[in-house]
């Protein structure tokens, strides 16, 4: 049974998303579902795209690799990359062991008018990972 | 068509398997909802012991007056150079010279010879050898007579000495012995490039063989692996695989497994298009390749030389959990004058990213 927290939001991509911000910028920390990581198996690769670069929704924006595949990873929402998570450099297992915690991917500042309406809630996403 | 399950099917689903089609067989690739996964099983099986459930290779039985001679007049390999007790890895070619499988023959005397197939290749190896056998000689499919377990690692042989199994057995050789009254045939042989073992039980007999050995594995440290560790492994080892790396379109010269064939031989299966192409020299080989950055190889990825010019494909390839670093199996043309050391590069989905000519082995073999 993989684990789907109830206040983050989802991708029918089986990525999660966490809708935050300060100072009145909104950003969306992205990474994969428990689901989704179960699906991959051990994460060996993972390639991220560098700060500032521009994403539209829906876009692939880099790829993570198990041992036996490659999946790429989609923009849940338009935006800048805002921050990558480097630690997976090293380490790309905390996909694995912490996929909503420590495995997060990127964080996205939205662009202006960003719609994040396509998001669906742990629900819905839950009929998805099955 | 549905696919075929293994006398283990049920333990591979109280283990969390995560199960996968392998030659029309439902086979687990890896189990990590019971603390396995491919880089623990791969880890397992280099540091302590894994076990496989690889039943769903092939077996057939080739017997009758002159049974040998028969099949060393069929398949590649000199079944001249070994004796009865011993096994030896051999290639079923077709005329052109391309592989229709590659597969181990047990020699058990002169009119008796077991042969293990890959799963998806056993109908046709067991057609072309059945249409050729002479009057006398019957070629006999036992896929489901037999399951088949390999014990890899370097505590394999205490896991089969707990069990009072043979171990002392010389690479490539193999024992019939006993398990709970039941018989079973004991190879030293595998493909992970580890000490190990691939026994064979009655297909019945097979279940309470591997809860045994499950059990004296993980006592000493081990786990059950299933075909994700296995495919890791032998990528580590440069052992081909059939289908990616050795195929009716990729021959044994090119794929470096001339060693395989009896060139003394008068006859065997593909002689005159494989000794022709030997003296011509292939036009391609399978090399190894070490990435220079964090690019994976995967299958089908096409090679670059310097210039950017096409000069073969990836046939195998994955991230070596051993060495932490991209590896794979590639063939070249000849004519490159491609060599070990070289840097070249792969085409990884659009970017270039630099790889090492090597030769295999990537991880030092401990087989013998």
């Amino acid at each position: 049974m993989s684990d789907i927290p109830d206040e983050l939001k989802y991708t029918a991509d089986h990525e999660w998303a966490r809708v935050g911000g300060t100072d009145g910028k909104q950003t969306v920390r992205v990474g994969i579902t428990d689901y989704a990581q179960q699906a991959l198996g051990d994460v060996v690769y993972v390639s991220l795209p560098e700060v500032g670069t521009q994403l539209a929704q829906g876009a692939p924006f880099g790829e993570v690799e198990s041992t036996k595949s490659v999946s790429d990873l989609y923009a849940p929402v338009a935006g800048t990359v805002a921050a990558r998570n480097d630690a997976l450099d090293q380490q790309p297992e905390l996909i694995n062991s912490d996929p909503y915690g420590a495995g997060w991917i990127v964080e996205i500042e939205l662009a202006e008018g960003a719609d994040l309406s396509v998001l669906i809630d742990a629900a819905t996403y839950g009929t998805l990972a099955v | 068509m549905s696919l075929k399950r293994s006398p283990l099917y049920e333990r591979h689903v109280d283990l969390g398997a995560k199960l996968a089609d392998f030659g029309g067989w439902e086979m687990p690739i890896e189990y990590a909802a019971s603390g396995g996964g491919v880089l623990k099983e791969h880890t397992a099986v280099r540091e302590t012991v894994g076990v496989f459930d690889v039943s769903h290779l092939g077996k057939a039985t080739v017997r009758g007056p002159g049974a040998r001679a028969f099949v060393n007049a069929c398949l590649s390999n000199d079944l001249g150079r070994i004796e009865p007790g011993k096994a030896q890895y051999t290639l079923c070619c077709d005329e052109s010279g391309g592989v229709v499988d590659d597969l181990i023959a047990y020699l058990v005397s002169d009119d008796e010879v077991f042969l293990v197939p890959n799963a998806a290749n056993t109908a046709e190896v067991v057609r072309r050898l059945t249409a050729a056998a002479p009057e006398g000689v019957a070629v006999t499919g036992e896929h489901e007579r037999f399951g088949v377990l390999a014990v890899q690692g370097p505590r394999s042989s205490d896991v089969l000495g707990r069990l009072g199994l043979p171990t002392d057995q010389d690479y490539m050789a193999y024992a019939d012995a006993s398990f709970g009254g039941r018989p079973v045939r004991i190879c030293r042989t595998g493909y992970t490039g580890e000490h190990g073992y691939e026994l064979i039980p009655g297909w019945d007999d097979t279940v309470a063989l591997w809860d045994a050995i499950v059990d004296a594995a993980r006592e000493l440290g081990g786990m059950p692996a299933a075909l994700g560790a296995r495919d890791t492994l032998r990528t580590e080892m440069g052992y081909p695989l059939h289908g990616q790396d050795l195929s009716l379109d990729i021959s044994p010269l090119q794929a470096r497994s001339g060693w395989a064939v009896g060139w003394k031989k008068d006859v065997f299966w593909g002689r005159d298009a494989l000794t022709a192409e030997k003296a011509a020299g292939p036009a391609r080989l399978l090399w190894g390749i070490e990435a220079l950055d964090r690019g994976i190889p995967r299958a089908h990825m096409t090679m670059l030389a310097g210039d950017g010019a096409a000069i073969g494909e990836v046939t195998s390839g994955t991230f070596s959990p051993t060495r932490k670093v991209g590896i794979g199996l590639a063939l070249i043309a000849t004519d490159v004058g491609a060599g070990e050391g070289d840097e070249v590069a792969i085409d990884v989905r659009g970017r270039r990213r630099a790889v090492r000519v090597v030769k295999p082995p990537f991880v030092e073999s401990h087989v013998r």
